[in-house]
């Protein structure tokens, strides 16, 4: 009896050392040949429905404007007492007034003042503004550059040239200012034909107007006399045919710089 | 020129409609859509854009908010690397995050197609401009936009869109620890997160005045320019 059990014992140990061998024999092949059928199969991994990509920047722009939130002046430095320029919060036609940023930031006892080119005369008025006078900043691509000598309009946009035309500018007594501004202003479905279909406010001054009702600044508009294109023939302000102000009107924004030489 | 809030954006009321809703979600039904996953699911996401079902209405509300966060927070780095104010160092992070904040934009764009809003005006009234600031306001979005989409991710119907806030959501919870470790904050400091709702959202990006309505610079009167 203690024989039998002795031999039925060593019979079991057998058997499951052949089992182990065998279940080792059997992952050994399973791992050289692939998964089988019987498997379980993980799901893939879900993709995301938002594209990995990372977006540039873009190219630089021409300028930054800001509008003046409150009536305020522009310093020689900040927070100095010489003044530049007043600036208005709203333009002589009733739009919000805007400042040309300089990407200049200093802070004077606990107050952050920016550099900025202000509307005014002579050419390039520029001073520092407390930052809380003035509202967002909007990039501009655009920039206008004014041809005095050959009579021209020229819109160049992240280095492209986007338009020309041919303009008439102001008289010998009544000269166009040159000099760095900006276009602060458009207007639109007023009733003087005068000023054709669209007008542009400018930043620049003219000197021998300055005593106009408005201010005396400087308009890009139409005209109803397209008979005097090109020449010297306005009180100061850029005019072109209705054809190319409404050209002009699609491509250039509010804040644009205008570099009249 | 009044200050506007971020409500601004939501021009139906839709946004809020659906934010108001968001309270009413449970865990279950978190985990009945964040646990199904096989065939079903990766077939789903991998359905071609021009055959993606329409988006719920609910779902449109969600993604039209987040734009409106990822238009403000993309605005703000690019505004910051475009003017070049803050330190060389704040600038080499501002660039990789601002690039990830512009991608999400767009990505949220596509998302929406149609649905998609428009941005609002900003005015970051020196932020963009000054290095401490611009670093503390980064972290205070950063993990104001992790914390809601935690929320968010209870509440959508799609398990598309759903996917797309986690990727999200990873995102910016990277930037939050990147940003708070250069800030001297510990990136982080709880065991979890807690998910934050959208009126606590909308107060804190009121509180900073930062959405603002556009100047008029366009006009009728007549002009009085020199001639």
């Amino acid at each position: 009896m203690r024989h039998t059990r002795r031999t039925g014992l060593g019979a079991a140990f057998a058997l499951a050392g052949l089992l182990i061998v065998a279940a080792v024999a059997v992952v050994i092949a399973g791992a050289s040949s692939g998964p089988s059928a019987a498997e379980p199969v993980l799901p893939a991994s879900p993709r995301s429905a938002l594209a990995p990509e990372n977006v540039p920047l873009g190219p630089r722009p021409a300028a930054y404007w800001a509008p003046v939130l409150a009536a305020t002046a522009a310093h020689q430095e900040p927070a100095g007492q010489a003044v530049v320029a007043d600036v208005p919060a709203r333009t002589p036609e009733g739009t919000t007034n805007i400042v040309l940023v300089l990407g200049e930031a200093e802070r004077r006892a606990g107050e952050l003042w920016v550099r900025a080119r202000v509307p005014g005369e002579p050419d390039d008025v520029r001073g520092w503004m407390p930052r809380s006078a003035l509202g967002g900043y909007t990039p501009v691509h655009a920039r206008l550059v004014i041809d005095r000598k050959r009579l021209t309009a020229t819109l160049w946009r992240n280095g492209r040239r986007v338009f020309r035309a041919v303009v008439g500018i102001g008289a010998p007594a009544t000269p166009t200012p040159s000099g760095h501004f900006y276009v602060r202003n458009q207007l639109h479905r007023y009733r003087r034909p005068f000023y054709g279909p669209v007008a542009f406010g400018t930043s620049a001054r003219s000197a021998e107007a300055s005593d106009w009702p408005a201010g005396g600044f400087v308009g890009i508009h139409g005209t109803d006399r397209p008979d005097l294109i090109p020449g010297r023939v306005s009180a100061g302000c850029i005019r072109m045919t209705n054809r190319d102000i409404l050209r002009l009107a699609r491509l250039m924004p509010v804040g644009t710089p205008v570099r009249v030489e | 020129m009044s200050d506007l809030t971020l409500d601004a954006v939501d021009r139906s009321g839709a946004i809020a409609e659906a934010f108001d809703e968001l309270t009413g979600g449970t865990r279950a039904d978190f985990f009945r859509k964040a646990v199904i996953g096989g065939a079903a699911l990766t077939a789903a996401l991998e359905t071609p854009a021009a055959a993606q079902p329409r988006n719920t209405a609910k779902d449109v509300a969600i993604l039209q908010f987040d734009l409106g966060l990822e238009y403000l927070q993309a605005a703000m780095y690019s505004e910051a690397e475009r003017l070049g104010e803050v330190s060389p160092k704040t600038l080499e992070w501002s660039r990789v995050v601002g690039a990830n904040e512009r991608g999400h934009v767009e990505a949220i764009r596509g998302l929406l197609g149609r649905d998609a809003v428009k941005s609002p005006s900003f005015n970051f009234r020196g932020v963009t401009e000054d290095d401490r600031v611009f670093t503390e306001t980064a972290v205070a979005f950063e993990d104001l936009t992790a914390a809601l989409l935690k929320t968010q991710a209870v509440q959508v119907d799609s398990r598309r869109v759903l996917t797309a806030l986690a990727s999200l959501h990873s995102v910016e919870a990277r930037h939050a620890a990147w940003i708070r470790h250069i800030a001297g904050i510990v990136p982080a400091a709880d065991a979890f997160d807690q998910p934050t709702s959208k009126a606590r959202v909308v107060k804190l990006v009121d509180s900073t005045n930062f959405v603002t309505s556009a100047p008029r610079t366009r006009g009728r009167r007549q002009p009085g320019y020199t001639g």
